[in-house]
C-alpha cells in the first residue's frame, strides 16, 4: 500500500514538473536568440489548395535563393476557423511568424498584433496595387497579393437571345432596367442574381453599384472617414437595393440563397442575366468559365443612377501576407512576404488559382475580354464602399438589408441604425 | 493477497519486532497509518488536479476575462460593460428569446417519438421496418442533415415544387424569420428523435401487457388506452426523455444553424452558442463572447439544477 502511494505521489509530481516545464520553456527565449532565427511558420488557408502550390513553390524557391539557411514551413488553416485560430495566438502573443489577412475590417481590427512593414516594402510599393486595404493610420501591415473587387458580370449569350447589343451595355440605370425587362420576357432571366443569405449581398450590391450613385467627392469623403449617412445619396443606396427587390429584378428567395455557394450556379445556368461576383478566388471570370465560356461573359461599369456619379471599378487588395510582431527577426520574416508578392510567384497564382494579382506588370492578355475589362479599370478603380465599414457594421448591415428585403424595416430605419453602428466605430 | 479488513501491513511489522524494543514498536505502526491516511488524498488526486487545472481554472480565467476589453483595451480591467453591452444587443436577447422557444417546443419533440413508440409497439403494419428507418437519421452528423435539408428545403427546391404542385405558394423555409426557426428546431428533431424513440421503446418493454389486455376488455378506445394506460406506466421514461432531449436542444443545434441559416436571416436563428462563435471567431471580441459564455453558464446551471431536481424527484417516486 505505502509502495502504491508512494509511486501515485511520484507520478503526480512528475506530472506537475512536465507541465510547468512545457509551460516555462516557450516563455523564456530558447538562448540562441543571438544567432539566426532558422525557421519561419507561415499561417493560411490557401497553401494546401492545389491551385496555389506553383505559387507556393516559386515563392518558396525565391526566399531560399536569399536565404539559404532558413526553413519555411506553411501551415493551411480551414478558412471556417481561420480566424478564430488566430484570434487565440494574438491572445497568447505566440503563433506564426507570416500570416495570411483578408484585406479590410479583419486587418484593421488585428493590427496590435502586426509589425508595419513600410521600411521593408518600400521597393514593391509601385510595382503591386491594392496597399489601401492592408494600411492602417498611415502604416503598411501587409503587402497584397491579390486584388479583390467586384465587377458587374453580365451573360452575353442572353443579351443576344433577347435581341440587344452584348457589346454596348446599359450606362444608365434607366436603360439597365428597361434591357432587364427586355431579356425577362425574351428568356424568363431575372436581372440579377442575388444570394443574400449571409448578409453578403448588400455588401456587393452597395460597392458594385455605389460609384454609380455616389459623386466622386462623396465617394471620396467615404472612403476617408467622413460618411454623411444623412445625405440622399447614401440613402439611395438602400432605396436602390429595396427597389430592386419589390420591382422583381432579383431572384426569387433572395435571403435564403447562399452567396459563394448557390447563387453563382443561377448566374453559370443562364437563370439570371447579372452578378455582382467577385474578381478573385471564388466567384468570378474563372469560375463561370466551367459553364459559361469566357466570350459569353462581359464586365459592365456600375450604371449610373444619380446625376453626377463616374462609375469606377471598386476593388481593393484581396489576401495579403503580414508579419506578427512577436517574430523574432522581422526583417527576415518581411523578406519572405517579399517573395510572397514576386512577379513569379504572383504570375503563378493569376494563371492557376484565378487571381487578379497584385502585380500590375503581368501580362494577362490571354485570359479572355473580362480579364482584360477588368484589368484595364485598375488605374481608375477606387476602393470598395464596404470594404470601409467595420466587421460590426457590416455585420448589422447584413442583417438590415434582409429586413429590408422581407418588409420587415424602413430605408430610414435602417440607414439610422447604421450611422449609429458607424459613428460608434 | 487477501486479508481481513482492519488487519494491515502495521499490524505484521508489530509482531515481527516484538520482544526487547517493545516501546519503540509504536513508531512504524503510526508511520504506516499516515501512510493509509494520505492513500486515498494521493490517489484522487491525479483526478482532482486534472478537473481543477482543466475545467474549474479555465472556467474562473474565463469568467475574469469577461470582465477586461476587447481590441485597444485588451486586457484592461472594465468592469461590467461587456454585460451592459450584452444586456442592450437586440441579437443576444433574440437568441436568449430562442431558447426560451426550445423550451417550449420541448413538449412536441418529445410527443413525436414518443406517439411514434406506441404506434410501433401497438404493432401498426409495418411496424418492423419503421424501427429501424426512424432511427437512421440519428447516426447523421448535422452537418450531413443540415445540407440535405438545404437542399430540401430551397426557395427553388423539391419540397417548394411539391407543394407548388398541388398549387400552395412556396414558402421560403429558411429565409423567412418567421418561420427559420421553426424550421431549423423540426429538422434537429427529425435528426435526433430516434434516440429517443429507442427509449420509449425500451420503456415500452417494461409495461405490463395485462393491463392493457384489461383496459381492451373493458372497451378502452386507443386514445383512452394511450391517456389511462401507457402514459401514467411510462412517467419516469417520459420525464428522462424530457432532459436528455433539452440537453439535446440546448448544446447540439450549433452545427445545424451554422450549415443551415448561419444565425439568419435577420438574425433570427441566433443561439447563445453560435453568438459566443460568432463574437469571438467573427467580429475579434473574446473578451465579449467570454461575457455571453458566462450568461449561457449561468442559464444552463439552472436548467441542470431543475432537471436534477426533477430526476430526484422521480426517483424518490418509487
Amino acid at each position: 500500500m505505502k509502495q502504491r502511494a508512494l509511486w501515485s505521489a511520484v507520478m503526480v509530481a512528475g506530472l506537475t514538473v512536465a507541465g510547468c516545464g512545457s509551460a516555462a520553456r516557450t516563455e523564456s527565449p530558447s538562448g540562441d536568440s543571438q544567432q539566426k532565427q532558422q525557421k519561419l511558420v507561415v499561417w493560411d488557408w490557401k497553401s494546401s489548395e492545389p491551385t496555389a502550390a506553383a505559387y507556393i513553390e516559386k515563392a518558396k524557391a525565391d526566399f531560399a535563393k536569399r536565404h539559404p539557411g532558413v526553413t519555411v514551413e506553411f501551415v493551411a488553416q480551414p478558412f471556417d476557423q481561420y480566424y478564430t485560430l488566430l484570434g487565440t495566438a494574438i491572445q497568447s502573443n505566440k503563433g506564426p511568424d507570416v500570416m495570411l489577412f483578408n484585406g479590410g475590417g479583419q486587418i484593421r481590427d488585428r493590427v496590435d498584433a502586426l509589425f508595419p512593414l513600410d521600411q521593408y516594402v518600400a521597393g514593391d510599393k509601385s510595382r503591386l496595387a491594392g496597399w489601401d486595404a492592408f494600411s492602417k493610420d498611415g502604416k503598411i501591415y501587409a503587402a497584397p497579393v491579390t486584388l479583390q473587387g467586384h465587377p458587374i458580370y453580365y451573360n452575353k449569350a442572353l443579351y443576344e437571345k433577347a435581341g440587344l447589343d452584348p457589346a454596348n451595355p446599359p450606362k444608365t440605370w434607366d436603360e439597365f432596367a428597361g434591357d432587364c425587362a427586355t431579356i425577362k420576357k425574351a428568356t424568363g432571366a431575372s436581372c440579377f442574381a442575388l444570394g443574400n443569405k449571409e448578409g453578403f449581398g448588400i455588401q456587393f450590391f452597395m460597392s458594385g453599384l455605389g460609384s454609380g450613385i455616389l459623386t466622386p467627392q462623396e465617394y471620396d469623403d467615404w472612403i476617408g472617414g467622413k460618411r454623411d449617412w444623412t445625405s440622399p445619396h447614401v440613402k439611395r443606396i438602400f432605396e436602390l437595393w429595396k427597389d430592386a427587390n419589390d420591382k422583381g429584378l432579383n431572384n426569387k428567395g433572395a435571403n435564403s440563397t447562399a452567396m459563394f455557394t448557390d447563387i453563382f450556379r443561377v448566374f453559370e445556368t443562364g437563370k439570371a442575366a447579372h452578378i455582382i461576383g467577385l474578381m478573385s478566388d471564388i466567384g468570378h471570370w474563372k469560375d463561370f468559365g466551367e459553364f459559361l465560356p469566357p466570350d459569353k461573359i462581359g464586365v459592365m461599369q456600375a450604371p449610373v443612377v444619380a446625376d453626377g456619379a463616374t462609375p469606377s471599378l471598386p476593388y481593393d487588395g484581396g489576401i495579403g501576407y503580414a508579419v506578427a510582431k512577436w517574430t523574432k527577426d522581422p526583417a527576415l520574416a518581411a523578406d519572405l512576404v517579399r517573395s510572397l508578392t514576386s512577379t513569379d510567384a504572383l504570375t503563378a497564382f493569376y494563371s492557376k488559382a484565378g487571381a487578379i494579382a497584385s502585380d500590375t506588370t503581368i501580362d494577362v492578355s490571354q485570359a479572355g475580354p473580362a480579364v482584360a475589362a477588368i484589368v484595364s479599370e485598375i488605374k481608375t478603380g477606387k476602393p470598395a464602399l464596404h470594404v470601409a465599414l467595420s466587421s460590426k457594421t457590416l455585420d448589422l448591415m447584413g442583417r438590415l438589408s434582409q429586413q429590408l428585403l422581407s418588409g420587415s424595416t424602413t430605408v430610414d430605419k435602417a440607414v439610422e441604425q447604421l450611422a449609429a453602428s458607424d459613428r460608434a466605430g | 493477497m487477501v486479508r481481513p479488513a482492519g488487519s494491515g501491513r502495521a499490524g505484521g511489522e508489530t509482531t515481527k519486532q516484538r520482544g526487547p524494543r517493545e516501546g519503540a514498536a509504536t513508531r512504524p505502526a503510526s508511520r504506516g497509518a499516515r501512510a493509509e491516511r494520505l492513500a486515498p488524498y494521493v490517489l484522487v488526486a491525479p483526478a482532482v488536479l486534472i478537473i481543477v487545472l482543466l475545467r474549474l481554472w479555465p472556467l474562473v480565467l474565463g469568467v475574469n476575462f469577461s470582465f477586461t476589453g476587447d481590441g485597444e483595451l485588451n486586457g484592461t480591467p472594465v468592469g461590467l460593460s461587456n454585460y451592459l453591452e450584452l444586456a442592450a444587443d437586440p441579437l443576444f436577447h433574440t437568441s436568449l428569446r430562442n431558447v426560451g422557444l426550445l423550451v417550449l417546443l420541448l413538449p412536441v419533440a418529445v410527443a413525436i417519438p414518443g406517439l411514434l413508440a406506441t404506434f410501433i409497439y401497438l404493432r401498426v403494419p409495418g411496424h418492423r421496418v419503421y424501427r429501424s428507418v426512424y432511427f437512421f437519421p440519428a447516426v447523421l452528423s448535422p452537418v450531413i442533415v443540415g445540407a440535405i435539408f438545404n437542399l430540401m428545403l430551397g426557395f427553388d427546391g423539391p419540397l417548394n415544387a411539391a407543394l407548388g404542385a398541388i398549387g400552395v405558394g412556396p414558402v421560403d423555409w429558411l429565409g423567412d424569420p418567421g418561420i427559420s426557426m421553426f424550421t431549423v428546431v423540426g429538422v434537429h428533431v427529425w435528426a435526433t428523435f430516434g434516440m429517443a424513440l429507442v427509449v420509449f421503446l425500451a420503456g415500452f418493454s417494461t409495461l405490463d401487457t395485462s393491463l392493457l389486455d384489461a383496459a381492451r376488455v373493458d372497451g378502452a378506445s386507443l386514445r383512452q388506452v394511450i391517456w389511462h394506460v401507457i402514459i401514467p406506466s411510462l412517467t419516469r421514461t417520459i420525464q428522462f426523455v424530457f432532459v436528455t432531449t433539452m440537453i439535446g436542444m440546448l448544446t447540439s443545434m450549433f452545427g445545424l444553424l451554422f450549415v443551415m441559416t448561419s444565425g439568419g436571416p435577420e438574425g433570427s436563428t441566433y443561439l447563445p452558442e453560435y453568438y459566443i462563435w460568432h463574437q469571438q471567431g467573427q467580429m475579434n471580441r473574446p473578451a465579449l463572447a467570454s461575457a455571453a459564455s458566462t450568461v449561457l453558464f449561468v442559464v444552463m446551471l439552472v436548467v441542470g439544477l431543475l432537471q436534477i431536481t426533477l430526476l430526484r424527484r422521480t426517483g424518490r417516486q418509487d
